[in-house]
């Protein structure tokens, strides 16, 4: 995330799997818990899933933003993939949608 | 400033920076057409209309219309499985129909070809033929699909959105003196007036390049993030009859029935609607005694705009049922999506939206302007990836426009009995684009930026002339009958090759100029420090 990682192959490599985080990760994350959210959200079944969409875009925004900013990138991966599998865990652990 | 901006939390506004050039670069060629096709979009039926000048249809109320389809359908399909009638308006003159074929009953059979869509006059019911061409849909259609075989084309400029949503938020973070900026424009100075042109546009219009970036995420939703209702629902289906009511999908039973006259039911439909139109009417089953007729709100008098739908029985016109009141959600999402389509917006809200879509267009170019400039070392040739993106910003920004001129020449110089014509206008666009870009590749760059400008003003400044050539609504024509549209083009096109030429102009100047003096040449560069300046 500085201009200065460029050049040797283990900071391109970084930088990769930063950005593979931010904008794959980041998605599965940001779809992960407004689905959580919707499901959970004790609102009208089509109000709360429709909510979920309309502001998912900026979870997702938001992500990808701080998976460029924080420069651990062990804490990004963590954070940013245990959302995204925490969160589809416990879809699947509430079990098929009715 | 320098100074100040390193004691200011140095952290968030350089990774912001960063992260600001890199996304805004990566997306913003793509973003540079989405804005500019999406802008011309606010008139696409005007566009469309002129791409058209052999049809001049006056307005009918929207009963009028649905007669005469009806009656124009009665003779043409009086046994289809569904007719679609998308009504008339003062901006759409003519009446759009599509029919849908009752499918074989035997599965071996080939599917039964699918039918065109067709225009009718709304005053007569009778067909409307004209040259072919795609309109001002060709515009719309790429501005979110890109020209790129489906789903790909929506998934990249979804990708491009966001990345322009980021570069969005980021940019606001990065930028501490919004106010100031806003008053802010030095001329000829380089490297700073293209970041004042950049902060300019990007201040003044702020609110609306936010919600038209957002809201043009919302318009593809339910494709981009499918996941809340999958996570909800077993069968997507479900959410959509919650949403949007139940559609009739009764089977014809055979049994002929008569099928009531519409005009009573738009009538009602309005009076249930408040005064709104109706937009688009969907009878199925016509002529049987399952028949049921549709009427869908327009958006064009509201600013939610997914208006509601009213089922009538289409054998005595009684209402049968209606898609349910929105929720606040519900409410909030068609209120974007009517933000980001503006068909609400009347003539003076709609040249607003467009001279704001076109301040975004500006941000966009300037940025990726500024993002060269920046990282031009005076007196070193500049690296691959300067002189690549150099190249992509005369591809983008000039040739583009030129493309989009090439494309409304074509359809004044075409024959209008050319086979496939309206393909063919849009392959001529993609070729001037495409290949101006290429040739401006093997100039050098100075002279790639003014000769292609200059070949997309003049191609601009021609199409007046070409227009009072070969139609019978020229300027002076259009002027004299009162015939606005034709009339707002023409200096639409003047204004745009004026503004093409003085950019031409200004980059002869540049070229001509010997290099000046660089301010700070001497001062070693510190790329971490550097994008925190810029900002």
């Amino acid at each position: 995330m500085k201009g200065k990682m460029a050049g040797s192959s283990i900071a391109n490599g970084r930088m990769a799997a930063r950005a593979f985080t931010a904008i794959v990760g980041g998605y599965a994350a940001a779809a992960g818990f407004v689905s959580l959210l919707a499901r959970i959200s004790p609102i009208d079944r089509a109000e709360a899933t429709i909510w979920a969409m309309t502001l998912s875009f900026l979870v997702y925004a938001g992500l990808i933003l701080w998976a460029f900013h924080e420069t651990r990138l062990a804490r990004v991966a963590a954070a940013i993939w245990g959302l995204a599998f925490g969160s589809v865990g416990c879809l699947w652990l509430l079990g098929p949608a009715l | 400033m320098s100074k100040t901006a390193s004691n200011a939390a140095p952290g968030v506004r350089q990774s912001m920076a960063w992260i600001h050039g890199w996304l805004g670069l990566l997306a913003g060629w793509i973003l540079f057409a989405m804005f500019l096709t999406g802008t011309a979009s606010y008139f696409r039926p005007e566009i469309t209309r002129w791409m058209q000048p052999e049809i001049d249809l006056r307005p009918v109320t929207a009963a009028t219309a649905a007669d005469t389809a009806v009656a124009h359908l009665q003779k043409v399909a009086p046994t289809a499985e569904q007719w679609f009638i998308y009504l008339p308006d003062a901006r759409t003159t003519a009446t759009r129909i599509f029919i849908r074929e009752r499918p074989n009953p035997d599965p071996d059979a080939k599917p039964a070809p699918r039918r065109p869509e067709l225009r009718l006059d709304p005053a007569t019911g009778e067909e409307v033929t004209a040259r072919d061409t795609r309109g001002g849909e060709h515009f719309y259609r790429f501005h979110f699909q890109l020209q790129i075989p489906h789903p790909w084309g929506r998934w990249l400029a979804g990708l491009c959105a966001m990345a322009m949503l980021t570069a969005i938020i980021s940019g606001v973070i990065t930028h501490k003196r919004i106010f100031v900026d806003f008053f802010t424009l030095r001329w000829s100075k380089g490297q700073r007036s293209w970041l004042d042109a950049h902060n300019v546009s990007a201040v003044i219009a702020l609110p609306f390049h936010a919600m038209i970036t957002y809201t043009g995420l919302i318009t593809l939703v339910a494709m981009y993030m499918p996941w809340p209702i999958q996570a909800n629902y077993k069968d997507p289906a479900t959410f959509e009859t919650a949403v949007f009511g139940a559609e009739p999908d009764a089977e014809a039973t055979g049994r002929p029935a008569a099928l009531t006259p519409v005009a009573p039911l738009i009538a009602k439909a309005s009076e249930e609607w408040g005064g709104g139109r109706p937009a688009t009417m969907v009878v199925r089953n016509p002529n049987d005694a399952t028949a049921t007729v549709t009427l869908f709100q327009s958006a064009k008098d509201r600013l939610n705009a997914r208006g509601g739908s009213i089922v009538f029985s289409g054998v005595d016109g009684r209402r049968l049922s209606a898609s349910p009141p929105p929720g606040p959600a519900a409410e909030t999402s068609g209120v974007m999506l009517g933000l980001h389509m503006g068909s609400f917006a009347g003539p003076v809200l709609r040249w607003t939206y467009f001279l704001l879509g076109l301040a975004g267009t500006a941000m966009v170019g300037t940025g990726l302007m500024l993002w060269t400039v920046k990282r031009k070392r005076p007196g070193a040739a500049p690296f691959f990836g300067i002189r690549l993106a150099e190249r992509l910003n005369v591809g983008a920004i000039a040739c583009l426009p030129a493309g989009m001129a090439a494309f409304l020449l074509a359809n004044r110089l075409l024959p209008a009995t050319l086979p496939a014509r309206g393909d063919v206008e849009v392959s001529i666009m993609f070729w001037t684009w495409f290949g101006l870009a290429a040739l401006a590749c093997v100039r050098p760059i100075r002279r790639a930026w003014t000769e292609t400008l200059a070949i997309a003003a003049v191609a601009f400044l021609a199409l007046p002339l070409v227009n009072a050539l070969t139609t019978d609504r020229g300027f002076v024509r259009s002027f004299a009958n009162g015939d606005w549209l034709f009339v707002a083009f023409d200096l639409a096109m003047l204004a745009t090759g004026a503004l093409l030429g003085f950019g031409a102009w200004r980059a002869a100047q540049k070229s001509s100029r010997p290099a000046r003096k660089p301010r700070v040449a001497a001062r070693p560069v510190n790329p971490l420090r550097e994008a925190v300046d810029a900002h």
